[in-house]
């Protein structure tokens, strides 16, 4: 326990060290605040639904893959990744303090979020049910989709790479969760696209979460794919030796 | 402390270590010497648990390093050739993380301090690592793999890119931990070998070819004694003095030698001993002498020799294969 807290401080200080993740987290916070703006003032309810609908979108296109690139392919490029591996830790405690560094650093950004609900507050009278539903099903997801940026950031040297795979993975899972996507992929195979909304898309278990329903099989279906990944990215290091 | 048996490493099809094996004693210095490419950081590699061997086992303090990485890791300080360091981190921040992921605890502070001292870090602990010159990554990156006081060190190039005088340095830092530690360092530099390692492992083409101290390298290449002699005289008197001599097999004329001196290069085979015979010939022409030496091999040469006799022979192993092969 006391390795991952050591790589978990180093990781963490390691985002402030570029401006990338400054950046990125103000983009986050201003394209989902944005677009929720259009919303607030096109409809004037004083409820979330509009930001948490496009939350996975934003997330898993943008914003996760953009704090979960570097995690191993700066390693990799900057040849550290050897010293890493060869200190006396298991490589499942380097994996964890990196995630929980990245995943600190997007709670980081998502509570700067929270001005929202401020607002709602001073504005309306919002229900708070959905929002903390929200909220948490957002820090669910963020966790599941930064594990699957961890294990992909694990294959590839150069971080605009791994961006880009983990953007189409998270984005993919996002969009097949939306009703017109699975539609589209039904029209020209069918079936197709409502097996993939029901068993891969990430988005139903999240709306379930949102709505306030908080179902122990959605947050089952999170957590065991966040370890799931992690577990794969320790052990596609060590394949390293094979 | 360490101990390879016969240990083969494949990348794909690429033979990059094929039955090496060898041991080493605590304490002991080795200097692992090769040609780009000819493995040597492979095998620094299977040591340190970063790359497992194809086949074959590797034990370090007695743990196999595929049974027991941590305790091997637990036990070995790597600096890797590339210098892999945080750039951006400071040289203290690098330093302390380093320490305390390799367990230092209590000791950390005494051991920063002692580590800082010895590699003269001094005045570069508040820099970013990124702004360091070359040579001071070298230091930092030394700096991190003595920081827990391990038993053995693996220390991959660890001079290069360093000037004159930081190597003197470095040569000195190594040499004073020796005593206590076991320390495999691999060097294109010649010299810095047969100035600082106890024994010396040549690795070509993936195979040990050679293995033992500096002198016993020597004699292995030697299948001839050669001395260079220059005199007063003309070549004519020398060439038929030198023919009647039977022991001498071979002659090389120096021709940068003035008129009036003749100077040569004379060989004899290894077991024969031409300088009695040499003064023999002085004292009977009643020649001057300008010049006379016995000449050693030098340990370029050396090395030219076991690295090329090692390529020469995989050459023509890949070559009897490919008949069979046609066959």
């Amino acid at each position: 326990m006391n390795d991952v807290k050591i790589i978990f401080n180093r990781e963490f200080k390691a985002y402030f060290y570029s401006p990338i993740a400054y950046v990125f987290s103000i983009i986050f916070i201003i394209l989902n605040s944005g677009l929720y703006m259009f919303h607030f003032f096109f409809f004037g309810n004083a409820d979330m639904r509009a930001f948490f609908s496009q939350l996975p979108l934003t997330l898993g296109l943008i914003f996760i893959p953009a704090i979960s690139m570097r995690l191993w392919s700066e390693e990799k490029k900057l040849g550290t990744e050897e010293l890493l591996l060869t200190l006396p830790m298991k490589t499942e405690n380097i994996v964890l303090g990196k995630f929980f560094a990245s995943f600190l650093f997007y709670l980081v950004a998502l509570a700067g979020t929270l001005v929202i609900p401020i607002l709602l507050l001073i504005l309306g009278k919002p229900d708070f049910g959905p929002i903390i539903g929200g909220y948490f099903g957002s820090v669910l997801l963020g966790a599941y989709f930064l594990s699957i940026g961890i294990f992909i950031s694990g294959f590839f040297s150069d971080q605009i790479v791994s961006l880009i795979i983990t953007s189409l993975t998270c984005g993919f899972l996002a969009l097949i969760g939306w009703q017109y996507v699975p539609m589209v992929i039904d029209g020209w195979l069918p079936g197709v696209g409502q097996f993939l909304y029901n068993y891969v898309g990430v988005t139903r278990h999240f709306n379930d979460i949102e709505r306030g329903v908080i179902d122990l099989k959605s947050i089952i279906y999170f957590v065991s794919f966040t370890i799931l990944f992690l577990y794969l990215n320790a052990k596609s290091l060590e394949r390293r030796k094979y | 402390m360490i101990e390879l048996k016969k240990v083969c490493k494949n990348y794909g099809l690429t033979k990059a270590l094929t039955d090496v094996s060898f041991s080493v004693k605590k304490g002991e210095i080795i200097g692992f010497v090769g040609p780009n490419g000819a493995g040597k950081t492979t095998a620094m590699k299977i040591i340190t648990t970063y790359t497992a061997p194809t086949s074959g086992t590797v034990t370090v303090g007695g743990y196999d390093v595929m049974k027991n990485p941590l305790e091997v890791r637990q036990l070995i300080g790597y600096s890797p050739e590339t210098v892999p360091l945080y750039s951006d981190m400071l040289v203290r921040e690098y330093l302390e993380f380093m320490g305390a992921a390799r367990h230092l605890n209590g000791n950390l502070k005494s051991r920063f301090d002692w580590v800082v001292q010895a590699a003269g870090l001094e005045n570069v602990l508040n820099r970013k690592i990124g702004v360091l010159s070359k040579g001071y990554k070298q230091r930092t990156c030394l700096a991190q793999a003595m920081i827990h006081d391990p038993e053995v060190l693996i220390l991959d190039e660890p001079t290069s890119g360093l000037d004159p005088i930081q190597i003197i340095g470095v040569r000195k830092l190594i040499r004073d931990l020796a005593r206590e530690k076991t320390i495999i360092l691999s060097t294109h530099i010649l010299p810095e070998v047969a100035t600082m390692a106890d024994r010396i492992l040549v690795i070509s083409g993936g195979r040990l070819v050679a293995d033992g101290s500096f002198e016993d390298l020597r004699k292995k290449v030697t299948q001839r004694n050669s001395y260079y002699i220059a005199v007063k005289s003309t070549k004519k008197d020398f060439e038929a003095a030198i023919k009647a001599t039977p022991e001498i097999e071979d002659i090389e004329y120096d021709h940068e030698q003035p008129r009036g001196i003749v100077g040569a290069h004379v060989f004899a085979d290894h077991k024969v001993d031409l300088v009695e015979k040499l003064n023999g010939l002085i004292r009977e022409h009643n020649w001057t002498v300008v010049e006379f030496q016995r000449e050693k091999i030098s340990l370029e040469d050396s090395f030219i020799k076991l690295t090329q006799a090692a390529t020469e022979k995989s050459g023509s192993d890949v070559a009897a294969k490919e008949e069979g092969g046609a066959e």
